[in-house]
């Protein structure tokens, strides 16, 4: 699963997710990707579900990009612990994703698996999606 | 270059307010810079259709109110949820002043590696190129048909002819690799390679002969 390989701090705050992700908003490796239409918290534990899910579909062909990175560490203090004593321990890692953000891209496989793979991996992810196409993609059909 | 033509009003107001009932009413700001002055104009989104969303690229002729302005797109940009077009940048084309655009790169015939059960991996679609505006190509024609696995193309290898590519030399445009139904493309070769070598034998032995 994805993870930082250091930080500079352990814990971090939560943090809001207002507006809309201008950065990572375009495709930029492949010819077929799904974007985000929600702001959520996505944990590496659902990136690589959704990671297996569409390599699994595509049989090794083609090639996939992951266009998100958990790097937010997210805490959670013990069951049946009273409050106080300082903030718990890291739990996950998650990445925040606000909407417009392209989460996966696809390209080296025809239209109907990617598609289809990429449809799969949405429904591993806790966030709508929405498929993208490369502008000057033609369609072979 | 096709040339499309496009017409289009002058913008009076400037600003957020004026651009987004812009927008409200179908219509796309943009710009034509590169000329004496910025020109801010507006057109329908519907009319940019044709020209966005394909793979070719195209000269403008925007009708600003009679006043005609031939331009090639510099910039799009789009909402990031709803990928709508919000604003469109233009490079006027003034005759002996070079422009700096995207060209697509078209790449011809079916290359041996593929023919041979190999993967074709397309690293760049599209090239930057500077240019004057009668020496801008519509495409950068490349042929591979005898492209084997293995080996790629690379910036260096196109030909060029009126204009200058701005991409890095080194660059990789396309790849030929191997795949696990990939056929040994070396039959040929080692045929050609064994005559030569079966040649040069007996050209020695013949010498020894003698």
């Amino acid at each position: 699963m994805l993870q930082p390989k250091k930080t500079k701090f352990r814990k971090q705050f939560k943090g809001k997710m207002k507006g809309n992700a201008h950065r990572g908003s375009q495709l930029a490796f492949g010819s077929f990707g799904i974007k985000s239409l929600d702001s959520k918290w996505v944990t590496s534990r659902q990136i690589e579900a959704a990671r297996i899910a569409a390599t699994r579909y595509m049989k090794r062909e083609g090639q996939l990009w992951i266009r998100i990175f958990p790097d937010k560490p997210v805490t959670k203090k013990p069951l049946e612990v009273r409050m106080g004593k300082g903030k718990g321990s890291v739990e996950f890692w998650a990445a925040v994703v606000r909407p417009g953000r392209i989460l996966f891209e696809i390209d080296g496989v025809n239209e109907e698996i990617a598609v289809e793979a990429l449809r799969l991996a949405a429904q591993k992810l806790p966030v709508r999606t929405k498929l993208m196409v490369r502008r000057d993609f033609v369609s072979q059909q | 270059m096709n040339t499309v033509s496009i017409t289009a009003h002058k913008r009076e107001q400037l600003g957020t307010k004026s651009s987004k009932e812009l927008r409200r009413q179908g219509n796309v700001p943009c710009v034509v810079y590169g000329g004496e002055s910025p020109l801010h104009f507006h057109a329908s989104v519907a009319d940019f259709r044709d020209v966005i969303y394909t793979p070719n690229v195209y000269r403008l002729e925007v009708d600003i109110d009679g006043n005609k302005v031939p331009c090639v797109i510099q910039d799009i940009q789009f909402h990031p949820v709803t990928d709508a077009v919000l604003h469109i940048d233009f490079i006027q084309l003034v005759d002996g002043v070079p422009v700096t655009m995207e060209i697509p790169i078209r790449l011809l015939g079916n290359s041996r590696g593929v023919r041979n059960g190999g993967k074709m991996k397309r690293v760049l679609r599209k090239l930057k190129v500077k240019a004057t505006p009668e020496n801008l190509p519509d495409s950068i024609d490349h042929d591979i048909t005898n492209l084997r696995i293995g080996q790629s193309v690379r910036v260096s290898d196109l030909t060029t002819t009126g204009f200058e590519i701005v991409n890095s030399p080194s660059a990789v445009i396309v790849s030929i690799k191997t795949s696990r139904v990939a056929v040994d493309d070396i039959d040929t070769d080692e045929d050609e390679g064994e005559e030569t070598a079966a040649a040069t034998e007996g050209g020695e032995e013949t010498k020894s002969e003698e």
